[in-house]
């Protein structure tokens, strides 16, 4: 019982820490803060490409990269003065997260065939096409 | 009994606090995302980590966007990642390798990137408004049905063809089934 409580303030800590990062980088009143966050979100998908084993774990990498971008294009709509920019770059998100839904779909049923032929999901086992 | 803009007894801003809560819940399960070991949990860290970003959308004033992530990404494409997780799990396969051989680097390439990109922003002057602008749902829709009609259109036969790519590459091959193995 003592371990779920300490272990939920450490998390509510590391949360909150994590957190002050974009208090730091201006609050949520700044561009700043919004562009901090899709910048460390896109480095964390980046990294979790390139280091993951699991074919699955490097899509869901992907996923993570596409919705850093799509914050930073929100971010920057928002923020613009022009009011007709915010409401194109709110089209825009739209369409990014229609064409991620259709790489998702695309992606993973790949990765479903090769797993069939293959009989693993680690990529670095991936070392020919055929049977 | 209305609410001030700050919290009581403090100077913080109620969205100050909204802000660092979405951010570090955000960037926390993004974390976990790509550094914990069983993917199951990869998986439902990924879905809390679409839902920070959700209101973090909210917040920038887009909330037509954030209901849209909840629909898309919560709502299918987590549930997708994690039927295809309970399809390729087998008990064979090592979960204690999470990692390839080339972390290391990886992570290095990750911080200088990172490095980067956060002196890239703090050094640009972007100019813009001091202040986030709402959108406004009917003149997104407006927009999305007049100018952009085109790109719509074609959005959706990309999907269309995304589906049906997706069955033809899951469907299980008759030939190569009934083979013994």
């Amino acid at each position: 019982m003592i371990r779920v409580f300490v272990g939920s303030a450490l998390a509510a800590a590391f949360i909150v820490t994590l957190g002050l990062i974009g208090l730091a980088a201006g609050g949520s009143r700044s561009l700043n803060a919004y562009l901090t966050l899709a910048g460390i979100l896109f480095t964390i998908g980046m990294f979790g490409f390139l280091a993951r084993r699991n074919a699955i774990s490097m899509l869901m990498s992907i996923e993570l990269m596409l919705n850093a971008v799509n914050l930073s294009i929100i971010a920057f709509s928002s923020f613009s003065t022009t009011p007709e920019f915010r409401n194109n770059g709110s089209v825009i998100a739209l369409m990014v997260i229609a064409v991620a839904a259709a790489e998702a779909t695309v992606g993973l049923s790949i990765v479903l065939a090769i797993y069939r032929n293959r009989k693993t999901p680690l990529v670095d086992e991936y070392d020919a096409m055929s049977q | 009994m209305a609410i001030g803009p700050t919290i009581p007894f403090t100077a913080i801003p109620w969205d100050d606090a909204l802000f660092v809560l979405l951010a570090g819940t955000m960037l926390a399960s993004g974390l976990a995302v790509v550094v914990m070991r069983d993917i199951i949990r990869c998986g439902l860290a990924m879905m809390v980590c679409f839902g920070a970003l959700a209101g973090i959308y909210v917040m920038a004033g887009a909330p037509l966007i954030g209901a849209a992530q909840v629909l898309v990404y919560i709502g299918a494409i987590s549930v997708l990642v994690l039927f295809a997780i309970m399809l390729t799990q087998t008990k064979s396969a090592p979960t204690r390798l999470a990692f390839q051989t080339q972390a290391g680097p990886a992570a290095v390439a990750a911080v200088v990137l990172l490095v980067v990109v956060l002196l890239a922003i703090g050094s640009t002057t972007w100019g813009g408004g001091p202040d986030r602008g709402d959108t406004n749902t009917a003149e997104v829709a407006k927009a999305l049905f007049g100018p952009f009609v085109l790109p719509f259109e074609v959005v959706g036969v990309l999907l269309l063809a995304a589906v049906i790519g997706g069955v033809f590459l899951a469907k299980r091959d008759r030939s190569s089934s009934d083979r013994p193995e």
